[in-house]
């Protein structure tokens, strides 16, 4: 048996704040759940690939921080010449997500261990093992939650055979990024054999909205650094 | 909105964050009792009381039907262990919608796993097994039980080739479907000269329940 039905006289002895709380709190509960599908969403479109599909907006475009147009413009950019062979699961795991007062702001760190295949001009597929982050922030945009923030954070991203170790994949893109200019975009907090890692992101803390109350404030992944 | 109104708003609201955890541990307890090989448990997740219960995976076919379902599900999760063999699937990345009547819910998961798979005469074979598991939930009682479910291949291959050079397992070998199986409905995995389509479907917001049909919806703009 899971959990009883709750019914209007459950609530029948509760006075008007005592109401007020519990419905502020089941909203915030909510919230992280709603926020976890939104995510969850954004990760299982991601693997198809497929620029230019029509599909629901899943992004704040109208806050005022959002460069909408630069954004759509990097959606419609092709970096393969066929999707034949490409894959990107990245499943989302160990979530840590707060949501503010009003239930109208979250901030998430999920981590990721992924499989991926790679074909940039339809050559024979690269397999690739990568693990990373995925941070961000969430505002409630229409009356449904969108992503503010948040780009993947790449700790490992190698050919499959030769292991975390050996190997690190640069991010693809057009045109193709040096290992330098790679480490100052997705791959700066990624994986050195010669360095000790960096601590980033910090999953938001219970206090984040009172430490970081701008919701374009990302300073909360980054604690550890400063 | 009158008092009353605002009570009832609650108590749903309150049912919904029930409903959310609840299906999820429903569903780590099915991948526990799979990966344990304990198929009496699986089949007690079922809604086996209702005529088109159904089960399908990979490519095996469609079991819909209280009989099909059990019949599957203890022919191939009840087999006897044997020693060597392993299954570990996890669940991940958690898309659930309850339905605002609070009767259903629809869900899907990644599921990343590895396995050790014994051939005849052979040491164990350690494979990856990656899929992405949807369901609908019905709610019968006070408990959420399986209405429908799907597991999708995403790679099932050798760990020591990988997902690209290991396409043995992708398709079935060329046997009989079982006598029970109605045919596949999708099936998709990765291959290096196939095209992935994000199916299932990411489940959406919805009043009533309206069949397992969102599973392979593939307008992305609702």
């Amino acid at each position: 048996m899971n959990s009883r039905r709750i019914t209007a006289e459950d609530l029948a002895d509760l006075d008007d704040h005592e109401l007020d709380e519990l419905e502020r709190e089941v909203e915030r509960l909510i919230a992280v759940w709603q926020v976890k599908n939104l995510r969850g969403t954004s990760v299982f479109w991601f693997d198809d690939q497929r620029i230019g599909e029509p599909r629901r907006e899943l992004h704040a475009l109208g806050h005022a921080s959002v460069d909408a147009e630069a954004l759509l413009q990097f959606r419609r950019t092709p970096v393969v010449d066929s999707l034949q062979g490409n894959m990107l699961v990245h499943p989302l795991m160990t979530p840590v997500v707060e949501v503010d007062e009003r239930a109208e702001r979250a901030r998430g760190v999920w981590s990721s261990l992924g499989i991926e295949a790679l074909s940039k001009f339809r050559e024979t597929p690269t397999a690739i093992f990568s693990i990373g982050f995925v941070p961000g922030s969430h505002v409630k945009e229409n009356g449904e939650w969108r992503i503010l923030q948040g780009m993947w954070q790449r700790t490992t991203k190698n050919e499959y055979h030769a292991g975390w170790v050996r190997d690190m994949q640069v991010t693809n893109t057009r045109p193709p990024l040096s290992a330098e200019e790679d480490r100052a975009r997705l791959g700066r907090y990624a994986y050195r054999p010669d360095e000790v890692r960096a601590a980033h992101p910090e999953p938001p803390r219970t206090d984040t909205w009172d430490e970081f109350p701008d919701e374009t404030d990302d300073g909360w992944q980054r604690v550890n650094l400063d | 909105m009158s008092e009353q109104e605002r009570r009832e708003r609650i108590a749903r609201s309150i049912n919904t964050l029930h409903a959310y955890q609840d299906i999820q541990n429903e569903m780590g307890r099915v991948v526990a009792a799979f990966n344990y090989r304990q198929a009496d448990k699986i089949l007690e997740r079922f809604a086996l009381h209702l005529d088109d219960v159904s089960l399908e995976y990979a490519d095996e076919g469609l079991f819909r039907g209280p009989d099909a379902v059990e019949t599957i599900v203890r022919e191939t999760v009840g087999r006897t262990p044997r020693p060597g063999e392993m299954y570990d699937v996890h669940l991940t990345t958690p898309v659930i919608e309850v339905a605002e009547d609070e009767q259903t819910a629809k869900a899907i998961w990644w599921a990343p796993g590895a396995a050790s798979l014994l051939d005849e005469n052979a040491e164990p074979s350690a494979v990856w097994m990656w899929g992405t598991i949807a369901a609908d939930f019905i709610r019968v009682d006070d408990s959420w039980l399986i209405y429908h479910l799907h597991y999708f291949t995403v790679i099932k291959s050798s760990y020591d080739k990988g997902w690209v050079e290991d396409t043995d397992l992708v398709h079935r070998a060329n046997t009989p479907l079982h006598p029970k199986a109605q045919s596949s409905t999708h099936h998709n995995p990765y291959t290096p000269t196939s095209v992935r389509d994000a199916l299932p479907a990411v489940p959406r917001p919805y009043a009533d329940y309206d069949g397992p049909g969102w599973m392979l919806e593939r307008d992305k703009t609702k």
